[in-house]
């Protein structure tokens, strides 16, 4: 914009005189604070328009000023107080204005920190849960995995026991089928005339009461001789070795006797049996 | 208008003033009384009108003391202008009356009010009389600045009672106040 322009235009002058609209008024205000000269030229055409005021100068009648005066309301001039009352109010304005500005800052820090270490807490808590679990379901695999492991190894330990006493020459496989007491009945009998060495893998028969066991009987012109006992209820296809040397068998037998087997078997309780030629 | 006072200083008066002290108020209307009730007797040309009017207008100055503020101008300056604006619209209240029929004033009526300022105590420093300054000032460019100064015109209404251009009436104000401005420097 140009300075020289808008003060030749004429309204600083209207300006001065009061001449201006409401609109115009804010504007030379406004551009008299942006740019000195203006400011400048505006106050020396104000002191010119009061100086001629001052010219029409008349003193006004004795009287109006106390009867203006009347209309009035004084404070009573103490010094003292010229003095000390201002100074609350200066001290008051910053204290008012920036106490509770600090004061709420503060909290507002302090909250912001609370809710950082609650959300930074609760991330922990979090973690630590899910590192748990995971821990927990690790250690769950690990158990099953090394129960696996030693089923594996005890199955192997079983199957190589078995390929051992099929290995040997001369041994024997008997399958013993159920009879109507146990129609699942299934025994397989391994039988080494050689090494008189007799085991048995039980397929399926039925859960006994602790009481009981299965017994295994060879028989030799028609005589039962025990062969040892075993268990039916083992998992899978244990082979379990008995402790009787067998020698000769025309049959192999099995009943159900009391733990620990009988001198005789009760037939009733005959399962399976099976000639060995 | 430069009144230095080596007594009181102007941010100590306004001090004492919004303090209310009663000498501030003493030496305020003293001080200033005799230039606002010219002024606004010359926009009233009544002076049981303009008293009251001073009244008011000291009371609003009295009043209105906080909202001077000493960064946008003199208190003086300040002052003047709550005494035209009361004044001017108390003139127009008038006006629009119909049974007063408020003409502007010739130059007679001036005379009148030249002569009694020769028993009034002088304020400017330099003591320019009006008499001087109207003297010296074209009578077509003070006759503008009275019409709008003291008589409230905007600058059409001042065209229209002059029979002149709007954009003569504008140059003529700023060639009046140059001419006013290179007088009270002298």
């Amino acid at each position: 914009m140009n300075v020289e322009e808008y003060i030749a235009s004429g309204i600083l002058d209207s300006y001065a005189v009061g001449a201006v609209s409401d609109q115009e008024l804010r504007e030379v205000n406004c551009l008299a604070s942006i740019y000195p000269e203006i400011r400048h030229e505006l106050d020396e055409l104000m002191l010119s328009v009061e100086n001629y005021a001052l010219l029409h100068s008349i003193e006004p009648p004795t009287g109006l000023r106390d009867r203006i005066a009347s209309q009035l309301t004084f404070e009573e001039a103490d010094d003292n107080n010229t003095i000390v009352r201002p100074l609350p109010l200066d001290r008051e304005a910053p204290v008012a204005a920036t106490q509770p500005y600090t004061y709420k800052t503060t909290w507002m820090v302090a909250a912001a920190a609370a809710l950082l270490v609650l959300f930074f807490s609760y991330f922990l808590i979090t973690q630590l849960q899910s590192n748990q679990k995971a821990m927990a379901s690790l250690r769950e695999a690990n158990e099953s995995m090394q129960n696996e492991l030693k089923q594996t190894r005890t199955s192997q330990q079983q199957t190589e026991q078995t390929l051992a006493m099929l290995r040997q020459p001369g041994t024997r496989t008997l399958e013993l089928r159920g009879n109507d007491k146990s129609p699942k009945g299934d025994i397989l009998v391994f039988w080494n005339p050689g090494t008189k060495q007799v085991a048995v893998e039980v397929k399926s028969l039925p859960a006994l009461p602790a009481d009981k066991q299965y017994q295994l009987w060879s028989l030799v012109n028609g005589k039962p001789i025990d062969a040892g006992v075993f268990d039916g209820n083992l998992d899978g296809t244990a082979l379990q070795k008995l402790n009787r040397a067998i020698a000769e068998a025309d049959a192999f037998a099995v009943t159900v006797e009391k733990r620990g087997g009988s001198p005789t078997p009760s037939m009733e309780t005959l399962l399976a049996m099976s000639p060995t030629a | 208008m430069k009144r230095q006072s080596s007594l009181v200083s102007e941010s100590v008066l306004i001090e004492k003033l919004v303090q209310r002290d009663q000498k501030a108020f003493h030496w305020l209307y003293d001080q200033y009384s005799p230039a606002l009730y010219g002024v606004v007797l010359r926009i009233v040309r009544e002076e049981e009108h303009a008293q009251d009017l001073v009244q008011d207008i000291f009371v609003k100055i009295w009043k209105n003391l906080d909202a001077y503020d000493p960064s946008k101008g003199r208190l003086f300056t300040w002052m003047l202008n709550v005494a035209r604006n009361t004044a001017i619209d108390a003139l127009r209240a008038q006006k629009s009356q119909p049974s007063s029929a408020n003409a502007i004033r010739t130059d007679e009526e001036n005379v009148h009010v030249v002569d009694r300022q020769h028993n009034t105590q002088q304020p400017n420093p330099e003591h320019i009389g009006i008499q001087d300054v109207v003297s010296q000032l074209r009578p077509d460019r003070r006759q503008l600045i009275d019409l709008v100064y003291f008589g409230g015109y905007t600058h059409e209404e001042a065209a229209d009672e002059l029979n002149l251009p709007l954009g003569t009436v504008k140059t003529r104000i700023r060639a009046a106040l140059q001419e006013l401005k290179q007088l009270f420097k002298s």
